[in-house]
């Protein structure tokens, strides 16, 4: 029993360390691709529909330049968003902000997909309550004397 | 009538997806940053500014302190701009000997050389400012050209145009900086 098992443990801790390897956060980000990951929530002040990051307007490239500068003097995320919100508003946000219209933004799919999955509940219970049919003797009385 | 827990969770589902609908049609509908029609920094204070004309003087919002300061953000290439250039000719005339008054223009996305050759063959006579990086055009959170911004003597923000300014918006955004409406 053992000896059969020792294959799947095998394979599973292969799997695991693999993932746990390919998963893992290698410390933390450097400041280039801290830069990066910032200036892709921030959406092009000048255009449509690109983020700061992905934008060759001038402002966008002002605004990467801005967020180095800022990395450079040590500022956190959270206050080179704000410093941004501060010039631009909210709306400079390509996440959509965690209260207001945002919090609809965020939760309705979630309440649509939680409404939805109890009524998939809701449906299957029933449907597995409902007796099974069966052809009674005069049934298949009635389907003899049809086919004769 | 009868209570129907499928039906109630249906129709729940139909109103949440409405509701998701009608919100993302409102976020989608338009770009917010151009729709806004106003600056976050009304009513706070200017960024502090620094630029080189091209004549080579440097301006700050320091050395502007006690007048009350239009700020044009320009370029040699935007018809918009070329557009609001009477007016601003018209109203920098108006008040150009003024001693509370000062007007810069800030090039915006443009090459110095092609800002200069503007400056000279339209006969803009305002101080225009060189922005190396964009830093004044990023500090005053500009969308685009033309932008104008009114600053007051203390340097608060007092008012802000988007697009072409005709004399009279530029008047009622002097006003504002002096504090007269």
């Amino acid at each position: 029993m053992t000896r059969r098992l020792l294959p799947w443990l095998g394979l599973g801790l292969v799997v695991t360390v693999t993932l746990a390897v390919v998963l893992w956060p290698d410390g933390a980000p450097s400041d280039s691709a801290r830069a990066r990951a910032l200036a892709e929530e921030f959406r092009c002040p000048e255009c449509q529909g690109l983020s700061a990051a992905d934008s060759s307007a001038s402002t966008s490239r002002a605004i990467r330049a801005d967020i180095r500068d800022r990395i450079e003097a040590g500022q956190s995320d959270e206050e080179i968003r704000q410093a941004m919100v501060d010039r631009f508003g909210e709306s400079v946000l390509l996440k959509p902000e965690s209260g207001g219209l945002g919090l609809l933004v965020w939760g309705l799919p979630v309440a649509a997909l939680t409404l939805g999955a109890a009524g998939l509940a809701l449906a299957l219970r029933r449907w597995r309550r409902q007796p099974a049919m069966h052809a009674t003797p005069a049934d298949e009385a009635l389907v003899e004397q049809a086919r004769s | 009538m009868t209570r129907h827990p499928l039906r109630l969770v249906a129709l729940a589902v139909g109103v949440a997806v409405a509701a998701l609908a009608v919100v993302l049609a409102l976020q989608v509908g338009d770009d917010q940053l151009q729709a806004q029609p106003r600056s976050e920094l009304l009513g706070d204070g200017a960024p502090d500014f620094v630029v080189t004309t091209l004549d080579g003087e440097k301006i700050s919002l320091e050395s502007l302190a006690g007048k009350a300061v239009i700020v044009n953000f320009w370029n040699s290439w935007c018809l918009p701009c070329k557009q609001e250039e009477p007016a601003l000719k018209e109203f920098y005339e108006r008040h150009r000997d003024e001693a509370d008054f000062a007007m810069v223009g800030i090039i915006r996305d443009d090459t110095k050389k092609a800002a200069g050759s503007a400056v000279d063959e339209r006969g803009i006579e305002w101080p225009m400012g060189w922005d190396p990086g964009g830093r004044a055009a990023l500090d005053f959170g500009t969308r685009g050209q033309p932008e104008t911004y009114a600053i007051t003597p203390d340097g608060l923000i007092a008012g802000t145009q988007y697009g072409p300014a005709s004399v009279e918006g530029l008047e009622t955004l002097l006003a504002a900086a002096r504090g007269q409406r």
